[in-house]
């Protein structure tokens, strides 16, 4: 595959990670907020995970706007 | 006494003492699911600790030579995992409130998007073109926990579809789905660990 095409689909990629991620990001704060006063020992794990998928969502969206990269990537 | 037994029936509901024994021990599964996912947690958290610490006392981050983890490829699968997570609370929202084939279509969505995690994974071990062995202390890292990490998707895809065909074959009735709120945990257990891996690699 040329280089040019590669470059294509990275951005198609990222175009599309924060696109999703947007949507990830606002369902799983609206889930959270919907669920903040429920009760029982699974909501309280649920109310935790729904918070760590939204700050995931927010971690690929900056790192799809190369905001966050690391040492061992290719932007 | 009779000895009683929870029955995999739709018609659970209809034996008072079925349901009493349900409700008392309830609690307690789900107590001991959240165990199972503490100790499923524990084995993560050693191979993690493990990886940060062979990174920290490395000469340098990658090592020379190592492979070049693909940014891009990486959002787009992490977001369609979160998306997996998002889709599987909905699922189980729409049983809550009885909508049987909401329910269905967000479980199917749920594990079609699980599946196609799993190509991207493999998508991206392709890509890296570096085998095992030859890969050094990063890749063995690498591999070695998005490697068991991706056993865990591949064993929940197939957790859901089972907890998709006993919801269809009546295991559950819309009042009893400890099932279902289990597999769920399970689902936002694997996303949650991806969230660690995915900065660990590819943010840090």
């Amino acid at each position: 595959m040329s280089e040019a095409a590669q470059h294509t689909i990275a951005h198609v990629e990222r175009i599309l990670a924060v696109i999703f991620g947007l949507v990830v990001l606002g369902v799983a704060l609206v889930a959270l907020k919907n669920d903040w006063h429920s009760k029982g020992i699974e909501n309280q794990v649920f109310k935790m995970m729904l918070g760590l998928l939204a700050l995931g969502a927010f971690l690929a969206i900056l790192a799809a706007f190369n905001v966050l990269a690391g040492h061992g990537v290719e932007v | 006494m009779a000895v009683a037994t929870i029955p995999h029936s739709p018609f659970a509901h209809d034996d008072p003492e079925v349901d009493l024994l349900y409700s008392e021990t309830r609690e307690l599964r789900v107590q001991g699911f959240l165990l199972f996912m503490v100790s499923d947690l524990v084995l993560f958290s050693s191979f993690i600790f493990a990886y940060l610490y062979l990174r920290s006392s490395g000469q340098g981050w990658p090592p020379p030579g190592g492979p070049k983890l693909d940014l891009a490829l990486a959002s787009i699968n992490s977001v369609i995992l979160f998306g997996s997570g998002a889709t599987m609370h909905f699922a189980l929202e729409n049983w809550k409130h009885s909508k049987f084939m909401k329910f269905a279509g967000w479980m199917v969505a749920t594990i079609v998007l699980g599946s196609l995690f799993l190509s991207g994974q493999v998508i991206e071990y392709a890509k890296l073109a570096v085998g095992w062995g030859d890969s050094g202390i990063f890749g063995a890292g690498f591999y070695t926990l998005t490697g068991m990490h991706g056993f865990h998707v591949f064993c929940g895809v197939i957790y859901l579809t089972v907890l998709l065909l006993q919801a269809t074959h009546g295991t559950y009735t819309f009042k009893k789905y400890t099932g279902l709120t289990l597999g769920t945990l399970y689902w936002h257990f694997v996303d949650v660990i991806w969230v660690v891996l995915f900065s660990i690699f590819y943010l840090l």
